[in-house]
């Protein structure tokens, strides 16, 4: 990484540390919102012993994972003026078109101190959570190699559904809409709302032909011993899957948006 | 040698009509009428090295589209574009390298950084070297003020500060050509007379060449070796100030009191406008003459008590040279 | 009234001109409701007799949550956008005109996910009525309308006080977006199950106990497993409209105390 991938890829993080107040306020609400996922299941399961082949400890790791893991995926950047959209509507997109980087790989560096920022969070929630038994460690010493790895592509194809949906943007200035739609879509069928195991059948054969699962329900299952270990090569083969073709995809996006750019201006 | 090379410049947007109603919008679904639209007409113009040119014309005359086609940004439909010798929109990187550009109000700087940490990042995405940067920052801190806020963040600086680290940021890799899309727009007096020192400072002292579109005539005035105008995506202007006010301009006045009233008043080269007892109102003949030459040949012919000059400022010059091309394309 | 409807029908108007975009907007109203919905169904299911209550029980609480959270979003959900007539500027220009501030709000833009929210929410809502066991005497649905307009009030006066927050401060937003989350993943289901103290919390801190919770129970007739005493949730509906008012009042200080923003 060059000196100025490093700064570039700072930006994000360097605007949190200028705000305490955001940082207090990321706080809060993380560990509110742990405190609050950890009652209720407790709560849920305070009448029944083994739910949907999950026991009590295992969907409450599961939910707080979940929640913990939404600090990596992609901060929200709209405060700073910076996502996509805002850039396109006011148009300062123009200067990453005058620049010696090229758009695509600026978006990559921020995407990555985003990520990385976010994930120093994971880790600490993840330490304390643990300390405290709010989440169980992983289920074996080969559920946490197959979880590690399934998490790296899960991260990769979180990145590249996040870069299509702003990608988006260049061709549809007004369609808040369906990007939100999209998004929402992404929690559903990954699992940030409830542990899929929990939805009946059908849904989970939806969520399983759709890229969202593996960006969160398939690590996490591994992490939590839900799916059986035996299973880790075709889970792992299937991201492996996405990643190439989601890859594919937002390449052919990159060169329509640049052309959007200038061949339409914009 | 010219920094900037434009020949036949032309840009063709094509944009989906919509179709009014329902039926209509699924009609333009399937099958889009696109309508095309000439922003940039077969332009052509050249920009020496050093010389800071003026880019004028009404609103929606095509100098943005202009502008982002000699940075790289826009591709053109036909023509030929050199800028530094290079084809920007081919050579988008090595081209960034050589350019500077402020785009308005639109600001290049991140939102939630101090304005030093934001020119920090540029200097490492452009590779200037540490010694150099500090040189430059100190020498736009000279000129622009920029340390008595550079430490704040940009959503706290006011228009005026923003635009002056708008100005550093797009200047911190020395480029040699500098591109501003209306940069003093909606400036107090004193920060656009400091942006403008600042402008001339760039050129006069540093030899850089600049394109600047403005909608201000005081700058021009100030700035502007040479103005190029366009309207309706054509160019129908390039010259200097000077010829401008001579091509659609010429309609200064001289009032004058006559010291004593002859029956018959007539110069040769100037034409009375009014008469009223001693009082005459010269304005130019028909071999365009200054103001100096005027008054010479009145005052070698009569004596005079009183003496008043009338000239139309630039913005009466420019409303008459849009309108002109109006009447043209009519 | 009649200037009201008159502003509200031409921004209804001006949303049906982009008949995709709004479409995707009434859509992505469902899509959120019918997200909880899943969300409820797939818990109700999974862990039957939550808290003690019946299935029907706590679907009847979810659909008036939801039911009064939409009617809220319709008529007075505009009022979470403060932050953004802030930042915008339009504050100003709406005290310039000779129309109370707080109905300019309201009246800024038509909200096209409600309507989405409220085709899922009614849906649901007839259906928990029908199933549940309650003996619908014209005392109980007289009862049931109160207390749906009390839940409206209830979360009106939380985006009220929010709003008047953000008149000063528009980065609250983010803390209002959160309570919102909060409020959606915690109102759908008897609040005893949570822990007391978080219990106590939104009810005492944060009304949303009034909104569906307290009068869901006082229906199905679940006043034993409360934590507050039974006049206090039967009254609900009363707090609710305490609260707005309390709200506004507050308001109509932070208004006079409005600084203008930005602009330095």
């Amino acid at each position: 990484m060059s000196v100025a991938q490093w700064r570039v890829a700072r930006v994000t993080p360097l605007g949190e540390f200028a705000q305490p107040a955001r940082i207090t306020g990321t706080a809060v609400r993380l560990a509110a919102q742990v405190f609050l996922v950890v009652c209720l299941w407790r709560s849920l399961y305070s009448q029944v012993e083994t739910s949907a082949g999950l026991v009590r400890d295992q969907a409450v790791t599961y939910a707080v994972l979940a929640v913990l893991a939404l600090q990596i995926r992609g901060l929200d950047r709209s405060a700073s003026r910076d996502t996509m959209l805002q850039h396109i509507q006011e148009g300062t997109v123009l200067y990453w078109f005058v620049r010696p980087i090229p758009p695509r790989r600026y978006y990559l560096v921020r995407a990555v101190g985003d990520q990385l920022y976010g994930f120093a969070w994971v880790l600490v929630g993840y330490t304390i959570c643990l300390t405290a038994g709010a989440v169980e460690p992983p289920a074996s010493g080969s559920a946490a190699a197959a979880f590690a790895v399934s998490a790296l592509l899960a991260q990769v194809i979180m990145y590249q559904l996040l870069l299509a949906v702003d990608l988006l943007c260049f061709w549809t200035l007004q369609n808040n809409a369906a990007l939100t739609i999209l998004r929402f879509l992404q929690n559903l069928l990954s699992g940030v709302i409830a542990p899929l195991w929990f939805f009946p059948d059908w849904f989970l054969t939806i969520s399983s032909v759709l890229p969202f699962r593996y960006t969160l329900d398939v690590p996490l299952s591994l992490y939590i011993g839900r799916s059986p270990l035996s299973d880790t090569p075709r889970l792992l083969a299937i991201q492996l899957l996405w990643c190439v073709l989601l890859a594919g995809l937002t390449r052919l996006m990159w060169r329509k948006a640049a052309g959007v750019v200038t061949v339409q201006g914009g | 040698m010219d920094a900037i090379i434009a020949r036949d410049l032309t840009k063709t947007f094509h944009t989906i009509a919509r179709r009014p109603g329902f039926v209509g919008g699924l009609k333009s679904l399937v099958a889009p009428a696109r309508i095309a639209k000439t922003a940039v007409d077969g332009v052509s113009f050249s920009v020496r090295e050093g010389e800071l040119l003026a880019l004028l014309g009404p609103n929606g005359a095509g100098k943005s589209t202009t502008i982002k086609m000699l940075t790289g940004i826009l591709v053109p439909t036909s023509g030929e574009v050199r800028v530094a010798g290079l084809e920007p929109h081919r050579d988008r990187e090595r081209n960034a390298r050589t350019i500077g550009a402020v785009f308005g109000q639109r600001t290049q700087l991140w939102w939630d950084l101090p304005a030093r940490d934001s020119l920090a990042i540029l200097r490492d995405i452009f590779d200037v070297e540490a010694e150099e940067y500090r040189r430059r920052l100190a020498e736009f801190d000279d000129l622009l003020g920029l340390s008595e806020f550079w430490d704040s963040r940009i959503r706290h600086l006011s228009l005026g500060q923003r635009v002056r680290c708008d100005l550093a940021a797009a200047l911190i890799h020395d480029p040699k050509i500098v591109f501003l899309d209306e940069p003093t727009i909606g400036m107090d007096v004193v920060v656009k007379e400091q942006v403008r020192e600042f402008l001339r400072h760039q050129v006069e002292q540093r030899g850089r060449t600049v394109v600047l579109t403005t909608h201000d005539m005081t700058e021009v005035n100030r700035l502007a070796e040479r103005i190029v105008l366009i309207n309706h995506g054509r160019l129908f202007f390039d010259g200097s100030l000077t010829e401008l006010r001579r091509q659609f301009g010429a309609t200064w006045q001289v009032h004058v009191t006559l010291a004593d009233a002859p029956a018959d008043v007539a110069v040769p080269g100037l034409r009375v406008l009014r008469r009223d007892g001693p009082r005459v109102a010269f304005g130019p003949g028909d071999g365009a003459t200054s103001t100096h030459e005027a008054l010479r040949l009145i005052i070698e012919r009569y004596a005079i008590t009183d003496l008043a000059i009338e000239e139309n400022d630039l913005e009466d010059v420019m409303r008459e040279a849009y309108l002109h091309r109006e009447q043209m394309t009519a | 009234m009649g200037l009201v409807w008159r502003i509200t029908r031409l921004n209804f108007r001006a949303v049906l001109e982009y008949r995709a975009e709004f479409m995707l907007k009434v859509a992505v109203g469902a899509a959120w409701q019918i997200s909880v919905v899943v969300f409820a169904t797939v818990l109700l299911t999974r862990f039957p007799g939550m808290g003690g209550w019946a299935t029907s029980d706590v679907l009847l609480l979810a659909s008036m949550r939801l039911l009064s959270h939409g009617l809220y979003v319709l008529l007075l959900g505009r009022v979470t956008w403060t932050h953004i007539v802030v930042q915008l500027g339009q504050i100003d220009a709406f005290m310039l005109r000779p129309m109370p501030v707080y109905r300019q709000v309201q009246l800024a833009f038509f909200n096209v996910n409600a309507v989405g929210d409220l085709l899922v929410a009614a849906s649901l809502f007839v259906g928990a009525v029908l199933v549940v066991d309650v003996d619908w005497t014209p005392a109980r649905i007289a009862y049931l309308v109160v207390a749906l307009v009390g839940g409206v009030l209830a979360e009106g006066a939380i985006g009220t006080a929010l709003g008047s927050a953000a008149l000063h401060a528009p980065a609250t937003a983010y803390w209002s977006m959160w309570l919102d989350e909060l409020m959606t993943a915690f109102g759908n289901y008897p609040l005893h199950i949570l822990p007391g103290l978080v219990r106590d919390a939104f009810t005492f801190v944060l009304p949303l106990a009034f909104v569906a919770y307290l009068p869901a129970a006082v229906l199905t007739g679940h006043l034993e497993t409360l934590a507050v005493p039974g006049w206090l949730a039967v009254a609900s509906p009363l707090i609710g409209l305490l609260a707005y008012l309390a709200s506004r009042l507050l308001w109509k200080r932070s208004l006079r105390a409005y600084k203008g923003y930005g602009g330095t």
